[in-house]
């Protein structure tokens, strides 16, 4: 009895390897940076991409492809993402994605010379969103400065429907991540009529005490914060001491229930974040991913990564990439080129991955895919949507991204 | 047997100061020398743009980092930030309409300038002290670039480098870009080994043994230790600005960080300090063993069979990574240029090893 059932373990091994070898398979690359500073952010986006594709080729893969997924850490440095990127450009993997600002950076002049697919979702240029100038860039998710409009619009939601008076502050850590929302902040500030100030904190943001008492001596209505994981802790500290409300902030995407956890559940009550995705295991596709994968032990991870929110954003880069891929092999078939991919990424419509995302639609001349996001809230044991997703003025997100973009075409031009 | 020292009889002072009196040295540096140059026509694409390219020309940063830290024995932890003002400098004249040749000398010169009038004010104080105050070049560069748009190219701080072009021909292909590389490499290399046997060279030796002796017999050691630091700081200003003509194409600030910083400090100690052949062991290692060992596990686990996590596949190669340096230090705190050193000590008097004693 149980040599049969080995011979037959066998068999089904040999056969299903068959069968894999039956279909070329789409492959897709995550240069990741696994051990130095995207720590908080890749295993769960990693994990995500794996468990979908196992679901996806379960049902029959992309169009009868499987797809593989390489994973490959490069530690965040430039030199190390170059050489994964090269490696596996030649070993046929046409999608990539680098998860790190400095390596998406570096990567991208190679991108744009070779003619392959870099994701470049909440990393990277910003103003990538220009597929006019950015042909083979893919930053689908909202910009930084889309977020901060964002948030603007939540903000003028909530004072109804004016900003004039509001006084808001912008608390930030001094590097480019930081920096970046600065221009549409003050852009707004003017149109809009409300008081802006800036207030940053030097790298690596375990020191912010300066910055708050400043903050406190501006009473401010409202925080935008943009900062990383824990320094958002660092925050809600700060705040507590200068006496300054938790629900005044409105953290950008990087605040995940990890970092919940370290505020401490109770007291984060009252916390907004902005996020294009929707967090918790409670989504139908994470629903299913549990059902197919984890119930039957088959998770490529740990399973308490399900309840956070990186692990949904992961999922929703890798949907919209295997998605794009998909509609790239149903119209123009296989084999793919990265012109096909392009075209398939390009002819996403209102996708929004069962719920879990923003609707997504992907143009050739926006790759951003719309930009939209939500505020959520902390309600002391789970997020709880506090507007639709929205995209708030467009017209000047928009002329940021073509200013710099158009700053980069030039200097392309120039070589 | 090998490195044949029999019938070697100098006649006049020429023979005697050769860089390599030994025969089978010459015939070594020959050799390599010749597959170096043929690398393009036998090594594939990848292992030539991805692991050869940078390899030289942060062989070529390190040496420059040893002369200051090897030969002057002065601390440098701002290394990567000088390297930085050279490549800023350089695409900035390259978009400016300034030919590459003259672009990556005035790049060296501006990290020269800017290394010497900050050594100026470091070079009042030694050791650990001269240490920090590096390290703090190396922050006030960090700084300067992320908040100054005009050096950095605007809140996305990166600028796109223009394609270098040498004499009139672009340079696009891997080859081009390699040959660009190597002959930096071979540049900075023979001057480091002509500098051994030159009155600099000598006075930076004896700045480093002890700067009052040196002082003693008439070596003006402040003088010899700015000099160090203007020589160093423009081949770090050269070499940063060829990594990005030749590898990067695209300059940002993380390229030149702290980390970075650390990674040329570890270069050339791993390597050896005031070793040549050194600096070239030591940046291989350090640039492109972690590639390497992850390839290495990856292959293991799939030859084996074993189901790792992505973090633990992420994360072995670093700790195996570290436990080799730890290693060689331990067997040879001189580094891995005394390794190579100890080998051709041996095979000096191999097989008559009691010679030696």
């Amino acid at each position: 009895m149980k040599l049969r059932s080995i011979i037959g373990g066998l068999a089904l091994m040999l056969t299903s390897s068959m069968a894999a070898h039956a279909a070329d398979p789409v492959k897709f690359a995550l240069c990741y940076d696994l051990t130095k500073a995207y720590t908080f952010v890749t295993p769960q986006v990693a994990q995500a991409a794996k468990d979908y594709a196992e679901l996806l080729n379960a049902k029959g893969g992309l169009e009868g492809h499987p797809i593989e997924v390489i994973v490959q850490d490069h530690g965040n440095e430039p030199q190390r993402g170059i050489e994964c990127y090269e490696r596996l450009k030649r070993e046929g993997v046409m999608v990539f994605d680098m998860l790190s600002t400095p390596v998406s950076r570096a990567v991208l002049p190679r991108v744009m010379k070779d003619g392959n697919i870099l994701m470049q979702s909440l990393a990277g240029r910003g103003d990538a969103v220009d597929g006019d100038v950015f042909k083979w860039v893919f930053p689908i998710g909202p910009t930084y400065w889309g977020q901060a409009a964002n948030d603007i619009g939540y903000i003028k939601q909530q004072s109804k429907g004016s900003l004039k008076g509001v006084k808001i502050a912008f608390v930030y850590v001094d590097y480019p991540f930081g920096q970046e929302p600065i221009g549409i902040l003050k852009t707004l500030a003017q149109k809009e009529g409300f008081d802006l100030q800036l207030f940053p904190y030097p790298l690596p943001g375990n020191d912010q005490a300066s910055a708050w008492t400043q903050v406190r001596r501006f009473n401010p209505d409202w925080i935008i914060s943009w900062s990383l994981s824990n320094m958002h802790v660092i925050a809600s500290r700060e705040m507590k001491r200068n006496g300054i409300s938790i629900d005044k902030y409105i953290a950008v995407n990087w605040l995940n229930e990890v970092d919940i956890k370290n505020i401490g559940a109770d007291a984060a009550k009252g916390i907004k974040r902005g996020t294009n995705v929707a967090g918790g295991s409670t989504q139908p596709l994470v629903q299913e991913i549990i059902k197919e994968l984890y119930d039957k032990g088959k998770g490529n991870g740990d399973r308490k990564n399900l309840e956070d929110v990186y692990y949904n954003t992961g999922l929703a880069i890798w949907s919209i990439g295997f998605e794009g891929a998909r509609l790239a092999i149903k119209k123009d078939g296989w084999p793919l080129t990265p012109q096909k991919l392009k075209d398939g990424l390009e002819s996403i419509k209102g996708f929004d991955a069962n719920g879990l995302m923003a609707p997504v639609t992907v143009t050739a001349s926006d790759h951003g895919g719309g930009g939209k996001t939500r505020i959520e809230m902390w309600d002391g044991t789970k997020w709880v949507p506090q507007t639709d997703w929205i995209a708030s003025f467009p017209e000047e997100v928009w002329s940021v991204v073509k200013e710099q973009s158009a700053a980069y075409a030039k200097s392309d031009a120039n070589k | 047997m090998l490195f044949r020292q029999a019938g070697i009889l100098h006649t006049n002072y020429t023979q005697d100061r050769a860089l390599f009196p030994i025969p089978a040295d010459r015939w070594m540096i020959g050799g390599l020398l010749l597959l170096a140059a043929a690398a393009p026509f036998y090594m594939n694409s990848l292992y030539l743009s991805s692991y050869m390219l940078p390899w030289l020309v942060w062989t070529a940063a390190a040496l420059g980092l040893n002369l200051i830290l090897g030969w002057a024995g002065q601390f440098h932890l701002g290394y990567a930030a000088v390297m930085g003002i050279g490549a800023y400098a350089a695409v900035h004249a390259q978009r400016n309409g300034v030919p590459w040749e003259i672009a990556i000398v005035l790049a060296g010169l501006t990290a020269a300038v800017i290394g010497s009038v900050f050594a100026f004010a470091a070079l009042r104080v030694k050791g650990l002290y001269l240490a920090l105050s590096t390290l703090a070049l190396q922050f006030v560069m960090d700084w300067t670039i992320s908040h100054v748009p005009a050096i950095s190219g605007g809140t996305q701080a990166t600028l796109q480098a223009p394609d270098i072009r040498v004499l009139g021909w672009a340079i696009t292909s891997d080859a081009g870009l390699y040959y660009v590389a190597l002959v930096w490499c071979v540049l900075v290399t023979t001057f480091m080994l002509n500098l051994r046997r030159t009155a600099l060279g000598r006075a930076l030796v004896a700045v480093r043994e002890k700067d009052y002796a040196a002082a003693v017999i008439g070596v003006n050691s402040f003088y010899f230790k700015l000099v160090a630091f203007a020589t160093s700081s423009f081949i770090a200003g050269v070499s940063g600005a060829v990594l990005i003509g030749t590898f990067y194409h695209a300059v940002t600030p993380e390229q030149f960080s702290v980390d970075v910083s650390i990674q040329a400090l570890a270069m050339v100690i791993v390597g050896g300090l005031g070793s040549i052949i050194g600096s070239y062991f030591g940046a291989g290692f350090i640039l492109l063993m972690p590639g390497v060992m992850n390839a290495f596990i990856s292959w293991l686990t799939a030859q084996f069979g074993f189901s790792l996590g992505i973090e633990t596949l992420a994360h072995l190669p670093h700790a195996l990574y570290g436990a080799l340096i730890i290693g060689f230090l331990l067997i040879e705190p001189l580094g891995l240029g005394k390794i190579y050193g100890n080998i051709r000590d041996y095979l000096l008097v191999w097989p008559f090893g009691y010679v030696k004693k």
